[in-house]
């Protein structure tokens, strides 16, 4: 049981951070390298609005998703609009720089220290025990809750919402799209405000439960190979294959050895590179238009 | 762009150019290390006291009149920048002292580089290599904590004489090669003790989550866990751990961090064996590390400055005690026969010989969270090994 | 086909024995000659840090050079450039750590060794393209890693493998300036190699197959076998490169091959200017010494101590911002900056721009 609980989480913790790959490459066909420095940088926003709100931490919390959101739109405003009809491999590279800029300014104005949000704001971290023994952390269980908000929302969003629809067409064709008068800038602005918003709830709930500092970024890129599985412009294949990474993770820590539990979500991922490069959601067609 | 590009060529043309500024009489000793970089948390702190010390050294007079200049380089853990910082403190500023103050994986180059300049070399923040245990490398000094299997013997020893020796143990490492090897040590030596050791759970450098190490830890049943891998490590899967209402007790390395995590922690079962006094005990030494701290207004907070404070301490009476400061070979005979009166820090003073480049005794203390006083308390006073 | 000219400059190929002259006008051979010297005499004008710094130059020239080769010309793309310096460097490493192998005996083994990953880093590219082959030799990368650090870890040299100098007829390798010449020889016969592979058949071929795979098919050049070619070369000197690395610096260890160093060998080619040798150089150049620039220029600014902690932090922000400089507003990188500037003054006292160049 308790397994089970494990493989959750975890599978929580990737689709969270996955989901904002997809969104991106889905919308723009952009590889945004820097989601895991984004993400860090949402958890550190949280520290730096928990010192500044201390008298309402709930208010700390939602200003440092919001910022987050903020700051997604900007660097689309700012930076990769500047990129768009670039080579995509410029516009990738692109975005590894910016992680390396994200990363040099972190420990910039944060240093190397580790930090724990959750005593800054005074919060308790809660054990919950389940049926059968199993036992999760609040912060664990939000995150899972998180996760199906995020994607349930999504979902309902780009299938049902005005915006949702146009980043839909925006992905499928943005010539036509733009020529039915949608503006695709605001498009892919919004999808980097949301991907950024998504990948830093994941930061900031990871940080709350078990502290932060700057090697958080690993975290962002370990979560890449869940949004590969699935196929980079599949949200559900986000899900399944979070879910598939985190079984094959958390199987061979309890079963085979842990000391290659840095290494089988990259052997997963050459395999279904292998058989079956496009993910197991993505659209074949895909592959050529790169 | 163009002018920008060709400013970047003149800064170059500036740099490459014009010649360090010498000052004359300043003693000059190279660090390098990792300040900055994923694992800097552990070093950064302990340089910073290291350079409060030689500051506070340097206005009241320097070593026999004169000044010491300390040089920082960082490396960020990489080994080639330490490399190549080794090699322009050795060749360009001409230190009479290399300082390494990084991960394990920057002391080959730097080892390398200091044999070949014949320049000693201290380890003052990391695990001390083997070299310098006896029989000692010649070149090789080391005045850090870490006493790489002497802190598994005291840490098993600390068991026993807690709960005997009919005890199931659990280990946690992590996936560095330094750690890995020590933890090896400590099962081997667990098994020769008779005890039980039921998990060996080695972690990824950044985990996203514990949990699945800490269930194997928990569902075997190990009443008390012996770890010895970087704090972030260590912390966390002992929390992890507590997360699954796993009610044993966890013994772990006491890091730099080891005196503010055992009061956020606030856990009776949390142990932390080290070689360095905790601030809680407050001693005058450690109110003169605070106010130094204060007064320069630090990044850091005093009590992770201890390490540095000793290497200070060493510094300063390599130095003095060198017939000439000024010269590496000199200097390096002097550390070969120096005793450091830590002032309380360690629990005796720190001695090397021509044979001992570690230190001739080894000290450890034992602190854990005492809810009812609310404060740190010391379990088990300092405990002594001779190294041999 | 040779490098074009610029058609200003007055110079114009006159039979076919021209177009296989390496160096072709009389200002060409003169400048050469001249930087030649200069490289020549450099080490024994400086001090040995500036020496240690040419030499690195020169390392990374040999990688960038390969990585150019791939990624540049045959538009190839990989991420896995830190992992085959890692395989070359592990070779060499562990070839002298079992065997006492020497120098004539690890360098071909590490440059076969690369040539075999080559192959397996390439067999993706058959299938893939774009991102999905960038994140399959990505992949790679971690799987190399991962066997160089359990054999760190199994044979326990945790701090990293201790490798000695290589003696060459008896001569021991060792001063900065005997490895000074000794790279910059070794940089100088990858520039020649990579030199004669663009003008030779392959050359065309990975042009043609990085402009349009389609019509280089329709072409009748092999797309698979060319491909592969470009992977097994490039990791044959990259590896080659990773023992140089092992046996200059004195030690292996995985640490020192991290994504970060893959991330500086791509913003060479970048900053250089992709799909020029000389842009390889120019980003090697850049790249290598950029760090130290920054860093002489924050000793020079007021308050350097209190600065000390935090040059790192300021590096890595800075080169992100110099790569996004690089990619947003330059994107042919120093090379379209050198032609710029060397067409201004061809073609001075007149102005021009060209077809499909920035103005």
């Amino acid at each position: 049981m308790q397994l089970a609980v494990n493989i959750l989480v975890l599978a929580a913790i990737y689709a969270l951070i996955a989901c904002g790959y997809v969104l991106i490459y889905r919308v723009s066909r952009v590889l945004n390298l820097a989601h895991g420095e984004l993400m860090m940088l949402g958890a550190y926003m949280l520290v730096a609005t928990a010192s500044a709100f201390s008298m309402s931490p709930v208010m700390a919390v939602v200003i440092a998703a919001l910022m987050s959101l903020a700051v997604g739109g900007m660097v689309y405003l700012f930076l990769m609009r500047r990129m768009t009809g670039e080579m995509v491999l410029a516009a990738v590279l692109t975005t590894v720089a910016l992680g390396i800029l994200i990363r040099g300014a972190v420990i910039l104005i944060w240093s190397a220290q580790q930090y724990h949000p959750r005593a800054m704001l005074g919060w308790g971290n809660p054990v919950i025990t389940l049926p059968g023994d199993a036992r999760i952390s609040l912060y664990a269980a939000l995150l899972i809750m998180a996760t199906v908000v995020v994607y349930g929302g999504l979902f309902l969003f780009l299938r049902f919402g005005r915006w949702g629809m146009r980043m839909r067409a925006a992905g499928q064709d943005p010539l036509l799209a733009a020529q039915r008068g949608i503006n695709l800038h605001a498009v892919f602005a919004l999808a980097w405000g949301l991907s950024t918003f998504t990948g830093a709830l994941a930061g900031i709930l990871i940080a709350l439960d078990s502290g932060l500092d700057s090697t958080m970024v690993m975290i962002g890129l370990k979560a890449f190979p869940a949004a590969l599985v699935g196929g980079l412009d599949s949200l559900a294949g986000a899900l399944l294959g979070a879910l598939i990474i985190a079984a094959a993770e958390v199987g061979v820590i309890r079963f085979i050895d842990p000391l290659l539990a840095d290494v089988v979500p990259f052997i997963v991922l050459i395999a279904m590179l292998v058989i079956r490069p496009w993910g197991l959601f993505g659209t074949r067609e895909e592959l050529d238009r790169v | 762009m163009k002018t920008m590009n060709w400013s970047i060529l003149v800064g170059l043309a500036t740099v490459l150019a014009a010649p360090p500024a010498l000052a004359q009489d300043a003693l000059k000793i190279g660090l390098t290390g990792a300040l900055t970089g994923p694992v800097a948390g552990t070093y950064a702190p302990a340089v910073e006291g290291l350079r409060l010390y030689i500051d506070r050294l340097n206005k009241a007079g320097g070593v026999n009149g004169r000044q010491i200049e300390l040089l920082l380089q960082d490396d960020a853990s990489e080994p080639s920048r330490a490399a190549a910082n080794a090699k322009r403190f050795l060749t360009q500023d001409g230190v009479v002292m290399l300082l390494n103050a990084s991960l394990s994986s920057t002391y080959a180059p730097t080892i390398a580089e200091a044999k070949r300049a014949g320049v000693p070399l201290l380890f003052t923040a990391a695990a001390c290599p083997p070299e310098v245990f006896p029989p000692a490398d010649p070149n090789l000094f080391c005045t850090t904590a870490f006493g790489t299997e002497y802190d598994s013997r005291a840490a098993l020893n600390f068991i026993k004489e807690t709960a005997g020796t009919e005890v199931k143990i659990g280990f946690q490492a992590m996936a560095i090669p330094v750690s890995r090897g020590e933890i090896d040590y400590a099962e081997n030596l667990a098994k020769g003790m008779g005890m039980t050791s039921v998990a060996k759970e080695i972690t990824p450098p950044p985990a996203p989550d514990y949990s699945p190490f800490a269930s194997n830890i928990s569902s075997a049943g190990a009443e008390w866990v012996w770890s010895w891998a970087p704090w972030g490590s260590q912390i966390k899967t002992f929390e992890a751990l507590r997360r699954l209402g796993w009610e044993g007790n966890y013994l772990a390395w006491a890091h730099l961090e080891a005196e503010s995590e055992l009061e956020r922690v606030k856990d009776p079962g949390f142990y932390v064996l080290g070689a360095n006094a905790l601030f809680a005990e407050d001693l005058p030494v450690m109110q003169e590390i605070t106010d130094a701290a204060q007064a320069a207004g630090a990044e850091y907070p005093a009590n992770q400055m201890t390490e540095g404070w000793i290497a200070g301490m060493v510094i300063e009476a390599a130095l003095a005690s060198a017939e000439d400061p000024g010269s590496a070979d000199s200097v390096r005979e002097a550390m070969s026969g120096l005793s450091v009166d830590t002032k309380g820090l360690r629990g005796g003073s720190l001695e090397w010989t021509e044979e001992n480049h570690f230190r001739t005794q080894q000290h450890y203390k034992v602190y854990r969270w005492n809810p009812e006083s609310e404060g740190i308390e010391t379990v088990s006073g300092w405990t002594t090994f001779d190294v041999e | 086909m040779s490098k074009p000219l610029p058609s200003a400059s007055g110079h114009f190929r006159r039979s076919y024995a021209d177009e296989f002259r390496l160096i072709e006008t009389r200002l060409a051979k003169t400048s050469a000659a001249a930087f030649a010297l200069v490289l020549l005499v450099f080490p024994f004008a400086v001090s040995p840090f500036y020496v240690d710094l040419a030499t690195q130059v020169f390392l990374a020239a040999i990688g960038a050079l390969a990585l150019m080769l791939l990624t540049g010309i045959a538009g190839q793309i990989s991420l896995g450039h830190a992992g085959l310096l890692a395989a070359g460097a592990f070779t060499t490493g562990i070839l002298y750590k079992e065997f006492g192998a020497p120098f004539w005996v690890t360098l071909p083994s590490a440059a076969l060794a690369g040539a075999l990953l080559g192959v397996v880093f390439g067999l993706p590219s058959l299938r893939l393209r774009g991102l999905y082959l960038a994140v399959s030799t990505l992949a790679l990368h971690f799987l190399v890693v991962y066997l160089g650090g359990e054999y760190e870890t199994r044979r326990g040299f945790s701090t990293g493998i201790l490798v000695d100098p290589p003696v060459v007829f008896g001569y021991e390798i060792y001063a900065p300036r005997v490895w000074y010449f000794v790279l910059l020889a070794a940089a100088a016969l990858t520039l020649l190699i990579c030199i004669n592979l663009m003008r030779s058949r392959s050359g065309r071929a990975w042009r043609a197959i990085h402009s349009n795979e389609t019509v280089a098919e329709a072409l009748g050049i092999g797309i698979a076998r060319y491909k592969l070619l470009a992977f097994v070369i490039t990791s044959a000197i990259t590896a080659m490169a990773g023992a140089l690395f092992a046996y200059y610096r004195g030690f292996v260890s995985i640490e020192a091959f991290s994504l970060y160093l893959t991330i500086q060998y791509v913003a060479m080619i970048i900053i250089g200017g992709m799909g020029s040798l000389l842009g390889a150089l120019l980003g090697a150049l850049f790249v290598t010494l950029f760090p130290y620039v920054i860093e002489g220029a924050m000793a020079a600014l007021p308050g350097a101590d209190r600065l000390a902690g935090s040059v790192f932090a300021v590096n890595y922000a800075a080169f992100g911002i110099v790569m996004i400089l690089f990619l947003v507003f330059e994107p042919q990188g120093l090379v379209g900056i050198w032609r710029r500037v060397r067409n201004y003054f061809l073609l001075w006292p007149f102005r021009q721009t060209a077809l499909g160049e920035r103005p």
